[in-house]
């Protein structure tokens, strides 16, 4: 039986982890990884105390962190399936093993969003790309979509702009990115800016061809011939899991009280991109997770657990 | 008997760059090719992969997707 189990290994994760390893609280921390959506990032420049770093340097840190801990067990990579209330305490289900534990910490972040329309599956690695980062060089010299409108779309059309012959970007319902990225964006002669654009399917053969879009204002289909497709419109909450656990608003996220993060189910604190926290940062994540980790402390305190 | 590892990578890919210090922290060498620069390599890759996303990794002609610790660790008996 552990005292604690944090579920996740992003910066909320291993912000509750250190706290907990100080605190001698018995530990055991489960991730698939470490470093959260950031660990794939190129460059971050506002981490505390960081000038610039990438994202897996990140990681890497978080990950050294964690593991000076004498009193934290890390089971990465470890994928959780389940969590089951029981009697004082909570089963952790994993692709492995199951553990138990009288607290628990759920920080296990978000995700991208997917488009969810026919195809979408079918095309995963074959044309449909969530990485334009890792993938843009790939596209050389193709005809590409994107499909978003935020700054994230913008950074994508960015990394595509050197490598794809022609750039599409399909926007549902307007621009919202920076204006400093969009006038970058918009003086290349490769991109091309569709608005009122619903994607409904992607279709092709063996690879991506092409996709097809409701055009709102003409309320007509329309097809566009592209052999990538970069999906960039936001992400979700991992919080699926949880559902029959904690309380969870209709945007998937899981509500935590702003004092303590203690959520709906007593002995479960949550932190970082799961919970209903408005501004999504790393930074913040790693101080929610210090509060969730410190409230999950004094609950064991108070029904003398500990 | 030494495996033969080639990785094809894209400059800025993080998986890339966590495939290759996994190959380097259990001294195993392995042959790297750029597909940003290298055409021909690109197409070696998608051939061999059925799919368009990096890294992917070739172990004796076992091919792996992504950056799978636990895939790579199986072929190439790092414990």
């Amino acid at each position: 039986m552990y005292d604690v189990i944090i579920i996740g290994g992003g910066p909320a994760g291993v912000a509750a982890g250190v706290y907990a390893g100080r605190k001698k609280l018995k530990t055991l921390l489960i991730t698939e990884n470490f470093g959260g959506q950031s660990a794939v990032s190129a460059d971050i420049e506002n981490w505390i105390g960081v000038k610039k770093m990438t994202g897996l340097e990140l990681a890497k840190m978080l990950e050294a962190h964690i593991r000076s801990q004498k009193d934290v067990e890390v089971k990465m990579p470890e994928k959780v399936n389940k969590v089951i209330r029981a009697r004082n305490s909570f089963k952790v289900a994993t692709s492995k093993d199951t553990y138990q534990a009288r607290t628990l910490i759920i920080v296990s972040g978000s995700s991208r969003k997917e488009l969810d329309v026919p195809g979408e599956k079918k095309f995963k690695g074959k044309g449909m790309a969530y990485c334009s980062t890792c993938d843009a060089p790939v596209f050389k010299d193709k005809i590409v979509a994107v499909i978003g409108s935020g700054n994230s779309a913008f950074e994508a059309i960015i990394d595509l702009i050197s490598y794809a012959k022609k750039i599409y970007l399909l926007s549902r319902s307007g621009l919202r990115a920076d204006p400093l990225i969009q006038e970058k964006v918009k003086k290349s002669s490769k991109v091309t800016i569709v608005y009122n654009a619903e994607i409904k399917e992607i279709v092709g053969d063996k690879f991506v061809s092409g996709l097809k879009y409701l055009d709102k204002k003409t309320n007509k289909i329309r097809k566009l011939a592209v052999e990538g497709v970069f999906v960039e419109i936001g992400t979700m909450p991992n919080s699926e899991i949880f559902r029959n656990l904690v309380k969870i608003n209709t945007a998937g996220e899981i509500v935590v009280d702003r004092k303590t993060m203690a959520t709906s189910c007593l002995g479960v604190f949550a932190a970082g991109d799961v919970t209903d926290e408005i501004y999504k940062q790393n930074n913040i994540s790693a101080g929610d997770g210090v509060i969730a980790i410190l409230s999950a402390y004094n609950y064991l305190l108070k029904n003398k657990k500990l | 008997m030494a495996n033969k590892v080639v990785i094809y990578t894209t400059p800025e890919c993080a998986y890339c760059k966590m495939a290759k210090e996994f190959f380097r922290q259990n001294n195993i060498s392995y042959e790297e090719k750029d597909v940003s620069v290298d055409d021909k390599a690109r197409e070696e890759m998608v051939e061999k992969s059925g799919q368009l996303g990096a890294p992917v990794v070739d172990i004796d002609g076992r091919i792996i997707v992504g950056f799978d610790k636990e895939a790579l660790s199986e072929l190439l008996g790092v414990k």
